[in-house]
């Protein structure tokens, strides 16, 4: 049973919730004053590695990393 | 007393609230302790109300309205204003009326 109630825009143009509550976290960090800007925009780095396979082999993993090292 | 900024609007909770999950929508939570109130910006997120009157607000970002950057917020809600007019497709659209949704938001509880 099915409610027809209406879904949110965000939603509706294909976004899951994870996707806009992240959106929305990140336009609020760049709405705040300094110091505590530079404080949280530390969350917004990310670090991955992501590796597909094919025929049972590793393709070459696409790496984005935030943290560059210096 | 707790007044929670839900999607189903403003909703204010009391000691013996019956239990409840809220989303919560961009905007204010304003917790009252006496005459003492404190205020929060909840980026989005979630309030579970439990039976034995604990609340917990699951937030990504959850900050004091005293640091919220009021030139910042004015930038952003003409920059998404804007994109919302040159916007072609539906996600981008979905982005734009976000960024105005949340610096509405924003602008009200500076100004609030």
């Amino acid at each position: 049973m099915a409610s027809n109630a209406a879904v949110p825009f965000w939603r509706a143009a294909g976004m899951t919730y994870i996707t806009y509550s992240n959106i929305c976290a990140n336009l609020v960090r760049n709405c705040l004053k300094e110091p505590y800007k530079t404080e949280v925009l530390g969350r917004e780095k990310v670090h991955f590695s992501l590796s597909s396979w094919k025929e049972g082999k590793p393709l070459k993993p696409v790496v984005r990393s935030d943290t560059a090292k210096e | 007393m707790v007044i929670i900024p839900a999607t189903t609007g403003q909703m204010g909770v009391l000691p013996g609230h019956v239990a409840t999950i809220a989303e919560l929508k961009p905007g204010v939570l304003s917790v009252h302790e006496g005459n003492d109130v404190k205020k929060y910006f909840v980026s989005s997120g979630f309030a579970f109300i439990h039976a034995n009157s604990y609340a917990d607000i699951i937030a990504v970002e959850a900050v004091p309205v005293d640091q919220i950057d009021s030139a910042a917020v004015q930038k952003g809600l003409a920059d998404f204003t804007q994109k919302l007019n040159t916007a072609t497709t539906d996600l981008e659209k979905a982005e734009a009326q976000i960024g105005i949704d949340v610096h509405s938001a924003l602008n009200a509880a500076i100004t609030g």
